[in-house]
């Protein structure tokens, strides 16, 4: 906050007026944002009936921790209601394995992509292959959703079934990506905008650093190992910490590629679980069953204070992605002028 | 090691240029050049003569489009940089901005497999001969050093590993006048102690001359001449070479001659004897260097009459000098002091005055290095 709240000149009160509007303005920022946060959390610690009660009210009238013994048993048997096939902790997995593979393999691959980019590639080539690299940004990502699930079906070809080879009746050996956690990991690999932030970096270091490495013999790939990489830290915690985010969060294409209740990731099993939460019920038909129905669920203790649940343990993993990135993501915030 | 460029052409083609690469100016013109075993050759030129792509080339950074170079008697066009054995100092240092110093010197024994106590070894060594306080530096986060020092770690960097070859790419020029000046002093001091072959790329005449067994001015691309001081300085193979070299600006008259005698303007010289034999009449270009004028007696007819806008003395060179204009052309001459400006005549001194071509900058005649050498 030194730079927006200065020291200097504090004794002008004109200035210590603004200071104190732009605090509160600050301040009132905050709240909004944690205010959500304070409800998603209270709203965990309600008993199931208090939760659905109109109004709602702000601060719960008792403390139980029903909502989060029943989350860490959703996939029990021995349940009235079996919302999901599986218990929570797998999802989790799921989504960590998913996250971490997909972040572990992207980074230095997009990494030293923006690196042969910037620094080994020259004149026509580079311009060209950072055009193309970029113009996937351009292409929403609802135009590529069907053609890239088609792709998963029958890697590398794009259709529903895979095609003949000419002149005998066995069909191209394909790659099934779909419905493994593979068909999530593979495309979040290559993230351009991850690229062009590396670019942009890299082009930042001059070549005689390059080039006085190469003269002392070191390797393109040691040279951006030993020389490039520890300059570029904050940019890597930006971009970790993005790409984190963005894959863990991610829904709709994981909602598409991933069907197997065992290997769908917590984004998409928290939406199975509200979808079911709303529809309990209605498929017997007749109000007197959805009630039943309903009931069910009450008495099972899952209500929106289960989802809360879920809410939070699904942030954690993106709250302590932000601590660990914390130090350097504010740099790169500085550095970079970012988001 | 002797190094050997043989008729090295590069062109650079332009970014986002539609032009082909014909259209373009070349960087590096058909150039050759030959380096002796332990020589400096300091390689000058204006901004963009291609000085620095030429030292580059001769590092490997970058490739010729045709020609070749020699280190010794190999051609070294598939050796990539890091293994040409060479050390190069750059313009703006490059030092490694995450290491501390000692990292920086380290580096090159890292990627060669070499052992820790070898390295420290040769940075004590180093530290050493670099002199007073460096070992200091090594300690230190690059980045907080100030120009001279980082200069200091970066020449230390390159002598470190006992280079076959010192490629030097203007290496002082961001550094104040005061420390420029010691430390050229400390690096000419640091090649003659190693005798090892150096190319030095500079910008600067004075530095060129000081660090240089011999020097190679480059213009557009091309060498224009190379050899030692005196030899640029008095038998200057053209007009730019002539113009290029010199603290102060060459007067470059227009001139004809005919008739034993040098018709510029309104006023004539007559020839000497000698050079009278030598020119063959026609028009011609004049190049008169600051002293090389005497002031003519006060008698019309004798030295052609200066229009002087000031006089300037130069106390630290104990010198008057003059600016003005001498027969339409832009002069600065040295005068003796005390002279005045009102009724200022002046005649070349034909012994060290050089002739060129009125159309192309070829020289007819220069002086050469007077004898007093």
């Amino acid at each position: 906050m030194p730079a927006l709240l200065p020291k200097v000149g504090m004794r002008q009160p004109k200035l210590r007026y603004s200071r104190a509007a732009i605090a509160g303005f600050l301040g009132i920022g905050v709240l909004l944002h944690l205010l959500p946060f304070y409800y998603i959390i209270s709203t965990s610690l309600k008993p199931g009936a208090e939760v659905v009660r109109n109004p709602p009210t702000f601060i719960p009238s008792a403390i139980t921790f029903d909502a989060w013994k029943l989350v860490l048993r959703i996939g029990d048997e021995s349940q009235i209601v079996q919302l999901v096939k599986e218990p929570f902790w797998v999802y989790f997995a799921n989504s960590a394995f998913i996250t971490v593979i997909a972040v572990g393999i992207g980074l230095p691959v997009t990494a030293l992509a923006a690196y042969a980019n910037s620094k080994l590639q020259s004149g026509r080539g580079a311009r060209v292959s950072f055009l193309f690299f970029i113009g996937t940004m351009m292409v929403p990502f609802v135009v590529t959703l069907v053609p890239m699930y088609l792709l998963t079906l029958n890697f590398p070809f794009t259709m529903p079934d895979a095609p003949m080879i000419p002149g005998t009746d066995t069909e191209f050996p394909t790659l099934r990506l779909w419905d493994t956690p593979w068909a999530v990991i593979l495309p979040a690999i290559f993230v351009p905008f991850n690229f062009l932030l590396f670019k942009g970096f890299f082009d930042t270091i001059p070549n005689s650093v390059i080039n006085a490495a190469r003269v002392d013999g070191g390797s393109e790939l040691n040279i951006f190992r030993r020389i490039v990489m520890p300059m570029a830290v904050p940019v890597f915690a930006v971009t970790a910490y993005m790409s984190f985010g963005s894959v863990w969060d991610n829904f709709l294409w994981q909602l598409v590629t991933l069907q197997s209740p065992e290997k769908v990731t917590m984004s998409v099993a928290t939406y199975q679980l509200i979808e079911r939460l709303s529809t309990a019920g209605s498929t017997g038909g007749g109000a007197a069953a959805q009630a039943e129905g309903m009931g069910d669920l009450l008495n099972s203790g899952l209500t929106w204070n289960g989802m809360m649940v879920l809410a939070i343990l699904q942030s954690i993993p993106i709250f302590i992605a932000f601590l660990v990135c914390r130090e350097y993501l504010l740099r790169g915030i500085k550095i970079r002028g970012l988001k | 090691m002797r190094i050997r460029i043989a008729d090295v052409t590069k062109q650079y083609v332009r970014e986002g240029s539609l032009r082909t690469a014909a259209d373009e100016p070349p960087a590096l013109d058909h150039i050759s050049l030959d380096i002796a075993d332990g020589e400096t050759v300091s390689v000058v030129g204006p901004s963009g003569c291609g000085k620095s792509t030429l030292l580059r080339l001769v590092a490997g950074l970058e490739t010729a489009d045709s020609g070749t170079v020699y280190y010794d008697e190999h051609d070294v066009a598939d050796v990539p940089p890091q293994s040409r054995g060479i050390g190069m100092v750059f313009q703006d240092y490059a030092l490694y901005p995450t290491m501390k110093g000692a990292g920086n010197l380290k580096y090159y024994f890292d990627v060669h497999r070499r052992t820790e106590e070898e390295s420290r070894a040769r940075a004590k060594e180093i530290a050493d001969i670099m002199g007073v306080g460096f070992e200091l530096l090594l300690g230190q986060q690059t980045t907080t050093l100030s120009g001279g020092e980082q200069q200091r770690v970066a020449i230390a960097r390159c002598v470190v590993r006992d280079p076959t070859l010192f490629l030097m790419d203007e290496p002082i020029v961001n550094l104040d006048a005061k420390l420029r000046e010691s430390t050229r002093m400390e690096m000419a001091k640091l090649l003659k102690r190693y005798g090892v072959t150096t190319m030095f790329v500079t910008h600067d005449q004075q530095e060129a001359v000081f660090m240089g067994d011999r020097i190679a001015l480059l213009r557009a691309g091309r060498v224009v001449q190379v050899g030692s001081f005196d030899e640029l300085y008095y038998s200057p193979a053209n007009l730019f070479v002539a113009s290029f070299f010199g603290s102060r600006p060459l007067t470059v008259l227009p001139a004809t001659v005919a008739d034993r005698a040098v018709h510029a303007g309104e006023v004539s010289w007559p020839l000497p004897a000698g050079l009278a034999d030598r020119l063959a009449p026609g028009p011609v270009r004049v190049g008169v260097r600051p002293e090389a004028w005497r002031v003519a007696g006060a008698e019309p007819g004798q030295g052609a009459p200066m229009a002087v806008d000031r006089i300037e003395s130069v106390p630290a060179e104990r010198l008057t000098l003059a600016h003005g204009t001498v027969a339409g052309a832009r002069a600065t001459v040295v005068v003796p002091a005390g002279t005045t400006a009102e009724g200022l005549r002046l005649v070349p001194d034909w012994d060290a005055a050089a002739f060129f071509g009125a159309d192309d900058e070829v020289a007819l005649h220069t002086p050469g290095p007077p004898d007093f050498f």
